[in-house]
């Protein structure tokens, strides 16, 4: 088991938004969450890297137990250098080029000498396709692009899980697939990967594990056919059928 | 009167001018640097009194600002037992400006530091960059280019505001545009004034062309 997090649970001023999670990852999994927005499946990715900060619960991270209201500032780096976020507007770094983006972490985060560095970002945007683009700043690559940067820069740095917050959301229709198909392979490299999504296509082809979660808990969880095909919570079976309504 | 001698009358004051803006502009943006520093801070205490002070010299007229330096100062000083009046007319000139300048400057900082997007800080964490990291790299860059146009106007502002020393005695060019002015009994005063506000346009058209050359070294960054 390469992650594992009981009972977390985070509130917002009086607004209980994670009502004591569990969660288990396993090396090579892919978690899909998927449930309604504002349920809290982003704030429970942003809990995961410390983002936000749980008011309790604890989590272990390959052999490493963190409580994970307290964590330690050694704890946090640590985990944050074993894992990767991909966000819903990408936030590549306005002021770096592609290239650095990707490089960025390689140098301040892992301390590599940034020659090297430069080296496997370029092997990393050309894995995406976008080797052409190095020197382009962000505002000068579409939405599609920025965000396929974005999964080159979690990718380069090799981490234990990958998170992805609505990797697809903010981007327009038509360049969601070129997203979708760089995390797919991503998934048949065998990275390790949590994503919370409102692609179901992507949890139903890709997923390992679907997990729909509701109001601040998961509610039901199993492979894609168990959730898609045979929901067994009505709540699931609601959210399923309210989005089959939008084909 | 000669078109030269105007020329050569109000240049000889320029030097002053310069001096009073380059290191008013320093020593305003190292002062204000640092209470924008101490005004963000979460500690009540500092950030009450970087409030305190940006308020007390925000209220300040400039004019004023360099009469209490000038004036004021040496009293500060006398009470530790140094006596500065010996000092030079420009220490005073620079240290009125520095102060009154720095809370304007101050608030730029602020202000565009606070408008830089979150999600690039916390981009910079989720790709393992210490917070000291973060800031150098990806925040202070930013912040830099976003409080770029408001430290243009701030500057050009400065520009004007050297003309206040005349208060403390100094010759800048204004000062001894006036001067030569009132020698003549102010028979070629139209002619001086208009060869003053051409050589003011100029700085600022200086300064402007300055900023433009540093925004466009950075035309694609987005901010």
């Amino acid at each position: 088991m390469l992650l594992e997090l009981r009972d977390i649970e985070k509130t917002f001023k009086d607004n209980q938004v994670l009502k004591g999670i569990d969660l288990t990852v396993e090396q090579g999994e892919v978690v899909a969450i998927i449930g309604p927005s504002g349920s809290g499946k982003t704030t429970l990715l942003r809990n995961i890297n410390f983002l936000e900060t749980a008011n309790s619960g604890s989590m272990t991270f390959r052999d490493q137990n963190i409580d994970m209201a307290r964590p330690s500032k050694e704890q946090i780096l640590w985990t944050r250098r074993h894992m990767a976020m991909v966000f819903q507007n990408y936030n590549l770094f306005k002021n770096k080029t592609a290239l650095e983006n990707i490089s960025e972490g390689l140098v301040f985060g892992q301390n590599m000498a940034k020659k090297e560095a430069d080296s496997l970002a370029e092997i990393a945007l050309d894995q995406v396709g976008l080797l052409d683009k190095k020197d382009f700043y962000p505002s000068q690559l579409s939405g599609g692009q920025q965000q396929r940067i974005g999964i080159a820069r979690a990718t380069v740095l090799n981490p234990d899980i990958i998170l992805f917050d609505e990797p697809t959301s903010a981007l327009d229709p038509e360049l969601v697939g070129t997203v979708l198909r760089d995390m797919k392979q991503l998934a048949e490299q065998g990275q390790t990967m949590i994503v919370v999504t409102h692609q179901m296509s992507f949890a139903r082809d890709v997923a390992d594990r679907v997990m729909f979660f509701a109001d601040g808990e998961i509610l039901e969880q199993g492979d894609a056919d168990e959730i898609f095909d045979h929901p067994k919570n009505d709540r699931t079976k609601q959210f399923l059928s309210a989005i089959a309504e939008d084909y | 009167m000669k078109l030269s001698r105007i020329i050569t009358t109000l240049l000889s004051g320029l030097p002053v001018t310069l001096t009073l803006l380059v290191f008013s502009f320093v020593f305003a943006s190292a002062i204000g640097l640092g209470v924008a520093w101490l005004a963000l801070r979460k500690n009540n205490f500092w950030s009450g009194a970087a409030r305190l002070y940006l308020g007390l010299i925000r209220g300040t007229p400039p004019l004023l600002m360099l009469l209490l330096t000038y004036y004021g100062l040496p009293k500060l000083f006398m009470l530790i037992g140094v006596d500065i009046n010996d000092w030079a007319k420009m220490i005073f000139g620079i240290t009125g400006l520095s102060v009154g300048w720095s809370a304007y400057l101050s608030e730029a900082f602020r202000s565009a530091y606070l408008s830089v997007d979150k999600g690039q800080y916390e981009a910079a964490l989720v790709v393992g960059m210490d917070s000291k990291d973060a800031f150098w790299q990806i925040i202070m860059p930013q912040t830099a280019l976003i409080a770029l146009p408001n430290i243009e106007n701030l500057v050009i502002g400065l520009v004007k505001a050297t003309s206040l020393v005349y208060v403390i005695g100094l010759i800048d060019m204004y000062n001894a545009a006036t001067d030569l002015s009132n020698q003549n009994q102010g028979v070629y005063k139209l002619g001086i004034f208009v060869v003053l506000a051409l050589v003011y346009w100029l700085i600022v058209l200086t300064i402007e062309w300055i900023f433009r050359s540093i925004r466009n070294d950075y035309e694609y960054v987005t901010v």
